[in-house]
């Protein structure tokens, strides 16, 4: 999809177009695959809290508070594709 | 944007339909192509570049983005001296397997020195130029990275580039 056709389905509201690309980009083109993945992504953030070990909350709380929310969505798209790959299963074809 | 062999039919019909479907709005139309140039002397005894898609990048540069969701605008340069070992691939979108076995195959750096050293190419340009293929701005894309390469390419005195998608 191009930029123009996200920003158009972003100025009419338009959440499924936009999802589908994110679904599109994290699945390299299938669908179905992005959205396991994005489950795959949000299982192995949950798993290393389980035990509620401690964690730099002051960093999380500066690095929200100071940085842009370009920087914050990127950084978002960016702990995606660093969780999947901790998963151990990796089905993109490339390396990051 | 160059004239592309598109203008004499495509070779896999239904292709564009396709990633229409799958990628709508990505397709675009360009009508302000510029013609590609001749060799002003024969290969022989050019200086030749090497543009590729491929992702290929010096060990201890910044990754490709492969994260953003709208793509990497930035290329690298590759010293057309380095080695395999020199560099490393950052892309997501296609299988590396074989690259990382043999970087050749998608980025022929030894293969262009040695037909450099036979002299079937007149030399090579210092650098080669690198960058990542998943971009969803064309405009953007021209506007920035294609312009800046070709500073680039003119730059390091260029007399014919050999363009690679990946």
């Amino acid at each position: 999809m191009s930029l123009q056709y996200l920003k158009d389905a972003a100025d009419r509201g338009d959440a499924e177009a936009l999802i589908r690309y994110v679904r599109l980009h994290l699945g390299d083109g299938d669908e179905a695959r992005g959205r396991a993945e994005i489950d795959k992504a949000w299982v192995e953030a949950l798993k290393p809290l389980l035990d509620v070990p401690p964690t730099d909350r002051a960093f999380i709380h500066e690095t929200l508070a100071t940085k842009d929310p370009a920087t914050l969505a990127h950084l978002f798209f960016d702990l995606h594709f660093y969780l999947v790959k901790r998963s151990g299963e990796w089905i993109h074809d490339g390396n990051l | 944007m160059t004239a592309t062999s598109s203008d004499r039919g495509q070779l896999r019909p239904g292709l564009w339909a396709t990633v229409n479907e799958r990628y709508p709005g990505s397709m675009i139309t360009k009508r302000d192509l510029v013609p590609l140039a001749r060799l002003a002397k024969p290969l022989a005894e050019s200086r030749l570049t090497f543009v590729s898609t491929a992702g290929v990048q010096p060990k201890g540069t910044l990754p490709f983005d492969v994260a953003h969701p709208v793509g990497d605008y930035s290329f690298r340069r590759v010293p057309s001296t380095a080695t395999p070992a020199d560099l490393e691939i950052h892309q997501l979108k296609y299988p590396t397997a074989g690259a990382n076995r043999d970087l050749n195959v998608i980025f022929p750096i030894e293969r262009l020195r040695e037909l450099a050293a036979e002299g079937t190419i007149g030399g090579l340009t210092p650098s080669f130029f690198s960058f990542i293929g998943y971009n969803m701005d064309p405009e953007r894309l021209e506007r920035t990275l294609a312009e800046e390469i070709a500073a680039a390419v003119a730059a390091d005195g260029a007399e014919a580039a050999l363009l690679a998608p990946a």
